[in-house]
């Protein structure tokens, strides 16, 4: 009923803003439109599928491991790809990414084969009876994560001298260029910040199902999320992830399961016409 | 003021021995694209056995849907590159042209001609109607709005096959043009050929006219085009609705070459290709199009063509992980050919003249 | 600038080089067939979304030619492998499809797991010369009407709802059987609950379905709806992930309801991944015996095949045991054929009939020369978790009621 739907969207589009704010941190402070999000999700994903599967690691070490492999990657990819493209057409950067993300599947195909993988941890299984409710102990725990780590971030970027500095480079190169600030460090804490946030959402994900590279897709959804939200502003992505997962899982209960993707895109072209700025995001002008 | 006029002599009188060359190279030119389709059925070039590799493990299908796809590439091309307006929405056209098709061709029983024709037109409301958004947001807003148009279309397009055809695809009639049946690859291939560069160099000559050259100034600076005097709303809607008329009757093509088509096929793939295309081939160039849609068809082909055989540890790594392998070195030869050549092909292209040519004073 | 022109114009001379060196065309024969070795064509999708089944079950028809060429081949001729992928694209299939038949001609085709790219060919294949033998999905248009050219080798949807629902009814003993489906939502899940419903009716009872999208994450909605209408039992048609999130969001749910999914989600990964409370509910109908679960001769030989090629993860994944037994009835049609080996040859000796022994990895696979479904009897699996390897319910013979 409903309360039970109600809850797993906000449970689901905990993720999804997880993944969401991630994307939304690297377009504020790079402008790129990151189309491999989807695949750091599951780099994530595979990394924690490693040390935790094939090197035997205890779940604290995994994740520790896990977190730095996808934040190392993200500055790799920086430094890599998207800085020598710097000051070029927003759709070469686009396209780099995209050829990106077949790089990245085919290299997991190699590695670990096309095989999906169960995730081993001693993340709580069990499900949780209030009332009525059936609450998986599983959604509870990915949802309680997610909302720590974007409120940590969402922290960050407020309230740290840091992330102010990220923030004010980020709406102004120029000005962070003559104040003296490392441009170059500042992208590529960005980029590591929205690697990690895709492999936490990877991680929860691969529990829920199976670890393979058909969770690239949620990257997808990560786009109207931060598109309703506002693609500039942070808090703007949590919300749109949270709204994107609820609206999902009413569609799907109360219209049919495949009319979700309609419903979702339909509303996107909702905002994108009557405010196209999201609901948290800043009007932007133009000057000739 | 002396500088400008040999300037202008020098550019006045090119001369005779390039002229030459660059007829000489248009006849060879044609002439591979006329005895290329022969080659690649009988597998023999003026009688002399060919091997697969050196084919380059290609075949006439392969390149007849590039034909299409290179449609595709130059209507999206024209779109982005000359009129400045970013789709990712191209794929959602060729569904209009396929599904217009299935209910002219299909359902109503129309001869091929008529239902590329009505899918021409249904292209080009569709464009309209996908342009006016445009009207009310610009750059990433407007590229995530035909994202949405995409997906809209897709959900139609799938609704269409399975209330009213089968459920494994729409099936289509075989393609008649009067009494010349294109029923085989080669037949196919000078067809496509003839749409190519029927619409090669119409696009490139309506990029001349007085409303092509208004549209490129809007793609540079549109409120310094605007207040020149440029109504760029409508000359926006009409780019819109000249490339996806362009984009429906491909699609439509496309749909009778498969004879059958699922609304599987109309994927988020099927749209980044065209972008994919246009960005290797170098934006604004309708050129680099052509070579965009070749590279991103044919080069997965090429890669796996040059797989080793026999025994041998690299070749039994590579035989088990073949698929693989093709696409990753697929994607890391795009991801260097765009670090090193943003501009694309076209720009490499612009390098090789400068280099072979060197311009008058400096 | 000139040593650039003319690092260019030697650069170029290189390529064409390069190009004359590579080994000229041997007189090709157009049907695959060499002195020593023959070619074999597969077209399955080896990347994308469904690779993961068709490219174990690839591995599993390679595994078997590399066993096989070990010991000699077939009638002096070692077997050659041409594997096409497909990558989940109607239009790469028409092209590798071709290729196949033009480019580097091959005698036979397997697999076509793709469903679309089986109408759109149909005409085709069946006008053609190279006869597909051992599909991986049958579809109507290419097994309607029978032709000489297509052998399907794997069990339809059709024989698959009905043991399926046929076990279900006797072993639960029910007199009018509610059941439901949880289908993807695609063209095969469609004809899936049409078949599940005819199978159903057959007993007295109703069917009902329930879709999901193959890229859900959370199936919330369709567990409300399988509690609202309280089914008999349940039937899943989907990829891999779909049995899992339905089993495990059922057991979240504490809904105690068999259900038992398609042969192709019969892996090991999907019941490891559901533990023994929510796999417990969770078996599988197959016309395949997975590897190491029923001893047999053949079970012996795929597990040692498995072994030497370094794939004995897979030996229990029933792709992989679909496409070894594939991989035997291409060995076992070459062999049919002789040594005087031609398209038309083989067609002509398979068109009268013949039968598949696959010793023991399935029931005996009988083509008649009005019948070309394959494998017709299929049984049930469940997983035993304490032993770590599938169960049978039964013997092949005593399903072999529900699908006369």
């Amino acid at each position: 009923m409903l309360a039970q739907v109600l809850f797993s969207g906000v449970a689901l589009g905990s993720l999804y803003g997880l993944v969401a704010l991630g994307f939304a941190t690297v377009f504020k402070a790079t402008e790129v439109f990151n189309f491999a999000q989807g695949m750091l999700a599951v780099c994530g994903a595979y990394f924690a599928s490693a040390a935790l599967s094939t090197f035997d690691w205890p779940f604290p070490a995994a994740v520790a491991f896990m977190a730095a492999a996808s934040a190392g990657l993200g500055v790799a990819i920086y430094g890599v790809l998207i800085q020598p493209l710097s000051g070029r057409s927003m759709l070469a950067v686009i396209m780099v990414t995209i050829a990106l993300s077949i790089v990245l599947h085919s290299a997991i195909e190699i590695v670990f084969g096309s095989q999906g993988r169960t995730l081993v941890t001693p993340l709580p299984t069990g499900v949780l009876t209030w009332g009525s409710l059936r609450i998986s102990e599983l959604h509870l725990t990915a949802a309680a994560v997610a909302w720590v780590c974007m409120g940590l971030f969402a922290a960050f970027f407020r309230f740290t001298s840091l992330g102010l500095l990220m923030r004010a480079t980020a709406d102004s190169h120029e000005a962070a260029l003559v104040s003296g600030v490392n441009v170059n460090a500042m992208n590529r804490l960005a980029w590591a910040i929205g690697s990690l946030l895709a492999a936490i959402g990877g991680l929860f994900l691969g529990q829920l199902q199976i670890v393979s590279t058909d969770l690239e897709s949620i990257g997808l959804l990560a786009l109207p999320a931060v598109v309703i939200g506002g693609l500039q502003s942070i808090p703007g992505a949590i919300v749109g992830g949270v709204l994107v997962g609820v609206i999902e899982q009413l569609a799907a209960f109360y219209i049919a399961p495949e009319s979700t993707e309609i419903v979702i895109y339909a509303l996107l072209l909702l905002i994108l016409l009557v405010r196209p700025w999201g609901l948290f995001g800043e009007r932007e002008l133009g000057r000739v | 003021m002396s500088d400008a006029s040999a300037l202008v002599a020098v550019r006045a009188r090119s001369p005779v021995w390039r002229r030459l060359v660059r007829v000489a190279l248009g006849v060879g030119l044609l002439a591979v694209a006329l005895y290329l389709p022969f080659v690649l059925t009988d597998r023999a070039a003026f009688g002399y056995r060919l091997s697969n590799v050196q084919l380059l493990n290609l075949g006439l299908s392969q390149i007849d849907l590039m034909l299409i796809a290179m449609l595709g590439a130059l209507s999206l091309n024209f779109l982005t590159g000359c009129a400045g307006l970013i789709s990712i929405g191209h794929a959602a056209f060729y569904a209009t042209g396929a599904m217009t098709a299935a209910i002219v061709g299909s359902l109503w029983g129309w001869p091929f001609p008529v239902a590329l024709l009505a899918a021409a037109l249904m292209g080009a409301i569709a464009g309209v109607l996908a342009g006016l958004p445009s009207l009310r947001v610009r750059g990433l807003y407007f590229v995530l709005s035909t994202l949405a148009v995409h997906h809209v279309v897709a959900y139609i397009f799938l609704q269409v096959q399975v209330r009213w055809f089968d459920v494994s695809g729409v099936p289509y009639n075989p393609a008649a043009l009067g009494g010349f049946a294109l029923n085989t690859p080669l037949r196919w291939y000078f067809f496509l050929l003839a749409a190519v560069a029927l619409v090669y160099w119409g696009l490139r000559n309506s990029l001349d006219t007085r409303e092509g050259r208004a549209m490129r100034a809007m793609r540079d600076h549109e409120l310094a085009a605007q207040a020149s005097g440029v109504d760029v709303r409508v000359l926006r809607l009409k780019a819109f609705a000249l490339s996806s008329a362009i984009a429906s009757s491909a699609g439509a093509t496309q749909a009778y070459f498969m004879t059958n088509i699922s609304s599987e096929a109309f994927g988020l793939d099927f749209a980044i290709q065209f972008i994919a295309m246009i960005i290797i081939g170098g934006l604004g160039s309708l050129t680099g199009s052509l070579f965009g849609a070749a590279i991103w068809l044919l080069l997965p082909s090429v890669i796996a063509g040059f797989a080793p055989q026999g025994a041998g540890a690299v070749a039994a790594l590579v035989a088990a992980h073949k698929p693989q392998l093709v696409q990753l070195i697929f994607g890391l030869l795009v991801i260097v050919l765009l670090i090193f050549a943003p501009g694309g092909v076209a720009s490499l292209g612009r390098r090789l003249g400068a280099l072979l040519a060197p311009r008058g004073p400096r | 600038m000139r040593n650039k022109l003319s690092v260019m114009t030697l650069g170029a001379f290189a390529l064409s080089a390069v190009f004359s060196g590579a080994p000229l065309a041997q007189e090709a024969p157009d049907d695959g067939v060499y002195k020593d070795r023959v070619d074999w064509g597969l077209l399955m999708d080896m990347s994308g979304p469904t690779s993961a089944s068709q490219g174990v079950w690839v591995t599993g028809f390679q595994d078997y030619m590399s066993v096989l060429n070990e010991g000699g081949g077939v009638s002096g001729r070692k077997v050659n492998v041409l594997a096409e992928d497909n990558r989940f694209n109607a239009a790469t299939d028409k092209i590798a499809f071709e290729k196949l038949v033009g480019q580097t001609p091959v005698i036979a085709i397997s697999g076509m797991g793709s469903s679309a790219s089986q109408v759109g060919l149909a005409a085709t294949i069946k006008a053609g010369k190279v006869p597909i033998v051992g599909t991986y999905t049958p579809t109507k248009a290419l097994s309607e009407p029978v032709s000489p050219m297509v052998y399907n080798g794997f069990c339809g949807y059709k024989q698959m709802a009905q043991a399926g629902v046929g076990f279900y009814v006797d072993k639960l003993k029910l007199k009018a059987p509610k059941v439901m489906t949880v289908a993807i939502e695609t063209a095969g899940g469609k004809d899936y609950a049409t078949f599940v419903a005819e199978a159903a009716a057959r007993y007295g009872g109703t069917a009902s379905a329930v879709t999901m999208k193959v890229t859900a994450i959370d199936v919330t909605p369709q567990v409300q709806q399988i509690m609202a209408e309280k089914p008999d039992f349940i039937t899943i048609y989907g990829v891999e992930n779909t049995s899992i999130l339905t089993m495990k969001a059922l057991a979240q749910y504490g809904v105690d309801i068999p259900a038992f999914g398609i042969t192709y989600l019969g892996s090991p990964s999907v019941f490891k991944a559901l533990g023994p409370k929510a796999g417990g509910n969770y078996t599988f109908i197959s016309c395949f015996t997975p590897g190491g679960s029923e001893p047999s001769p053949g079970d012996a030989s795929l597990n040692a095949g498995a072994a030497k090629t370094g794939h004995a993860a897979l030996a229990a994944n029933i792709n992989y045991v679909a496409g070894w037994v594939a991989g035997q009835l291409a060995a076992q049609s070459l062999a049919k054929a002789g040594p005087d080996l031609t398209r038309a040859r083989l067609v002509e000796t398979l068109a009268p009939g013949f039968t598949v022994d696959t010793q023991g990895l399935s029931a005996p696979i009988v083509y008649t020369k009005d019948d070309h479904t394959g494998p017709q009897v299929l049984k049930m699996f469940g997983y035993d978790y304490d032993a770590g390897k599938f169960k049978p319910f039964g013997a092949y013979d005593d399903y072999a009621k529900y699908t006369k």
